[in-house]
């Protein structure tokens, strides 16, 4: 028998008991439409969660920071030391690129200088990186341009970073509305002393002239940074080093600048679902990993019980929707015992028979798989209109997979519950079926 | 006629009922010929349904051995019979054994569909069939719309179209009037012969022993007696001489 017969004879059978095959589909539907609905307010809650988190920056990006201070132990309870491993330098940001997944990674060295733009200053973070890496390191850059390659003496200014007139007092400073400073594409004065544009400013000291290329959104983790390339931070930082020394005489204020070792390294992964791996082979090197895919495990963490909840909600429903298409099958197989006994006499085979009860109970089970999906996208319009009203994060996404994996799940249901009723049809006596009555 | 297409040799049936053994089939050697229309003929009980399940392969005998040409069909595991049955038999009831939903030609096509036969070609050969029981008009008719007459020709049709050398029919004209009977015995047995089909036949109306070469006649679940047709007079031969036959029968096959 050829599989259009089957599939035709099949369909036949089921469309003989139109209100059986009806109610049994229903059946596969609303187990359906309930595992996929679970399955997409799951979805949803994650890609809000999500969408939250990438406000704050990059949920790609993994922030790494050299071990050796104290650190928080679980399973006593208190703060430990941890063990000093390798250093955080040139090799280690060459090792974290050879990981798999990763697709960049920037040392970072952070510093405190002074940003005059005609007679307004602003007092910058500033975050030396590999410029090169700007880009793939998922800084929010609102206008102009990231860094890249070919730039030095070039800046990107965060939203959030304020100017103000240093020839103001504090409490003026305070009181009034921060002005606005055009900068973008402007060439600005960069400084280490921090007394610049004040009367206390050294006079003789030279300003770095450095363009702006770009600005970073106001809102998000990097928004108070101003980005500068890596190398010009460190020149920057030995030049204010002779120069406090010169001044001061003795020691500098900060040791680490002379060391090789970077104050962060930032790494960027190809895929979100990647990150908690490539940060947990970081930590094994003995470097300390976070990135926001930390908070977003602890946010599903909290609507774990839910989903789980909601998932057997709908594990049953599919459960109770197999039974009764087994059940289905199995009346058919009674009622149609005198027809199964004459099709194996004038010549069916047992692979036709069996072949032929798999193929209608599979059949239920697509057609309750279709009509599913089509039902749980209806429930979800509802789940996100409501959510919407009420400003929740129990949203509902059904992504293509979803969908494809529903129908088929559906329909490999239909089939394993139509298994024995098959296999007992396949098995029927051929004679006491005809004389069946 | 030709050579022995099936040899029943020694077979016995024995239900048992209780404590009680019933032997439906108590002993039987025969061998039906190739072409040959070969009537079972008894009184009700005597056995004829079980041989005639037996040699078709729907149930098993308790005892001896039935062969389809080499094959043992007392052997044959339940898909081997399947096979066994798609590709060499066709099966007549009483009760017609149509199936209510389909049309006559569909019912008529069902063992194409099964032997995987292009619908093109199935179509053509069951209307071909149809033809030749005189149904085509009724073609697209459901078995209740017809008469007892007309299912059971929808039947031979079915049992007929994919040309089966064996077509086994039980009582095929129980249900039907005199008239129709003979209608029918004419077609079943013209249709066998046009294409030298052999023909078992179960009744337990003697009159239509009349178009059988030969008539096993069956007491008890034993054969009485043999009457062979095709020798001219009513020559008749005893069961014992008949067991000799099939100890002959033995004897051929250790030499093919
Ligand atoms: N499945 C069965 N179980 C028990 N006894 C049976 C069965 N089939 C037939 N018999 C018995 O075997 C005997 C022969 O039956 P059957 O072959 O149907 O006779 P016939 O066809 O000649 O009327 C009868 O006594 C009948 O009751
Ligand atoms: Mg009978």
């Amino acid at each position: 028998m050829n599989t259009k017969d089957l599939i035709s004879m099949a369909v036949r059978n089921l469309l003989k008991r139109k209100l059986r095959t009806v109610l049994t589909v229903l059946g596969v539907v609303i187990g359906t439409a309930s595992i996929v609905v679970m399955i997409s307010i799951g979805i949803g809650m994650n890609e809000s969660f999500a969408k939250q988190l990438e406000g704050w920056g990059s949920l790609q990006v993994i922030d790494v920071s050299p071990s050796g201070g104290m650190s928080y132990d679980e399973e006593s309870g208190r703060m430990k030391q941890e063990k000093k491993q390798d250093p955080l330098d040139a090799k280690a940001v060459e090792t974290f690129k050879q990981i798999e997944h990763v697709e960049a990674a920037s040392p970072v060295k952070t510093s405190y200088f002074m940003i005059g733009a005609g007679k307004y200053v602003a007092d910058a973070n500033i975050m030396g990186i590999d410029p090169a890496a700007m880009e793939a390191l998922g800084y929010k850059v609102e206008e102009g341009r990231a860094l890249t390659a070919e730039d030095s003496k070039a800046i990107v200014v965060g939203g959030g970073v304020e100017f103000y007139d240093p020839k103001l007092s504090w409490e003026m400073r305070y009181s009034s509305e921060p002005p606005q400073v055009e900068i973008l594409d402007k060439k600005v004065d960069v400084s280490y002393d921090w007394s610049y544009g004040t009367r206390y400013a050294d006079k003789k000291l030279k300003t770095t002239k450095m363009e702006v290329v770009g600005t970073l959104s106001a809102e998000g983790n990097d928004s108070y940074w101003v980005i500068m390339p890596i190398k010009e931070l460190e020149k920057l930082q030995k030049a204010r080093d002779d120069w406090e020394k010169s001044k001061y005489g003795g020691n500098s204020s900060s040791n680490r600048n002379q060391t090789k070792e970077f104050d962060e390294v930032r790494v960027k992964v190809d895929k979100m679902d990647n990150v908690q791996a490539v940060q947990q082979q970081i930590k094994d090197m003995g470097f300390r990993a976070s990135s926001l895919t930390d908070q977003l495990e602890a946010m599903k963490e909290t609507t774990k019980m839910l989903r789980i909840v909601l998932g057997a909600i709908g594990a049953i429903s599919m459960v109770v929707a197999a039974i009764s298409i087994t059940n289905t099958m199995v009346m058919a197989i009674y009622e149609r015992t005198r027809e199964i006994g004459i099709m194996k006499v004038i010549g069916a085979s047992l692979r036709d028979i069996k072949l032929l009860f798999l193929t209608e109970a599979a059949f239920i089970g697509l057609a309750g798989g279709l009509a599913g999906i089509v039902v749980s996208f209806g429930v979800s319009q509802i789940v996100n209109l409501v959510a919407m009203q009420q400003g929740s994060n129990m949203t509902s996404s059904i992504p293509v997979w979803l969908y494809a994996g529903a129908v088929a799940f559906a329909t490999g249901i239909g089939i394993l519950s139509g298994y024995l009723p098959a296999q007992r049809a396949m098995r029927l006596s051929a004679l006491t079926a005809i004389k069946t009555e | 006629m030709g050579e022995n297409i099936i040899r029943i040799r020694n077979v016995k049936k024995i239900y048992q009922m209780g404590s009680e053994s019933i032997p439906a089939v108590n002993g039987i050697s025969l061998n039906i010929r190739q072409g040959e229309v070969c009537c079972l003929f008894g009184k009700s009980g005597s056995g004829k349904s079980t041989l005639l399940n037996l040699v078709a392969g729907l149930e098993k005998p308790t005892e001896g051995q039935i062969i389809f040409h080499k094959k043992h069909i007392e052997r044959m595991n339940e898909d081997q019979l399947a096979d066994f049955r798609q590709k060499y038999v066709g099966f007549v009831f009483q009760s017609y054994n149509l199936l209510p939903t389909l049309t006559a030609l569909e019912n008529v096509t069902l063992p194409l569909i099964f032997k995987s036969v292009p619908v093109k070609e199935r179509n053509e050969r069951a209307m071909e069939m149809l033809k030749a029981v005189g149904l085509e008009e009724r073609a697209t008719h459901k078995p209740q719309e017809m008469s007892g007459g007309q299912q059971q020709r929808v039947s031979i049709a079915r049992a007929f179209v994919n040309r089966p050398p064996v077509v086994f029919a039980d009582e095929p004209t129980g249900n039907l009037d005199t008239r129709t009977t003979y209608e029918m015995m004419d077609l079943i047995t013209g249709l066998a012969k046009q294409n030298n089909q052999t023909l078992v036949i179960v009744t337990h109306d003697l009159e239509l022993s009349e178009y059988a070469d030969r008539i096993v006649m069956l007491q008890d679940g034993r054969i009485e007696k043999i009457e062979d047709r095709r020798k001219g007079k009513e020559e008749t031969e005893t069961a014992a001489r008949e067991k000799g036959t099939a100890g002959k029968a033995e004897g051929e096959d250790g030499h093919d």
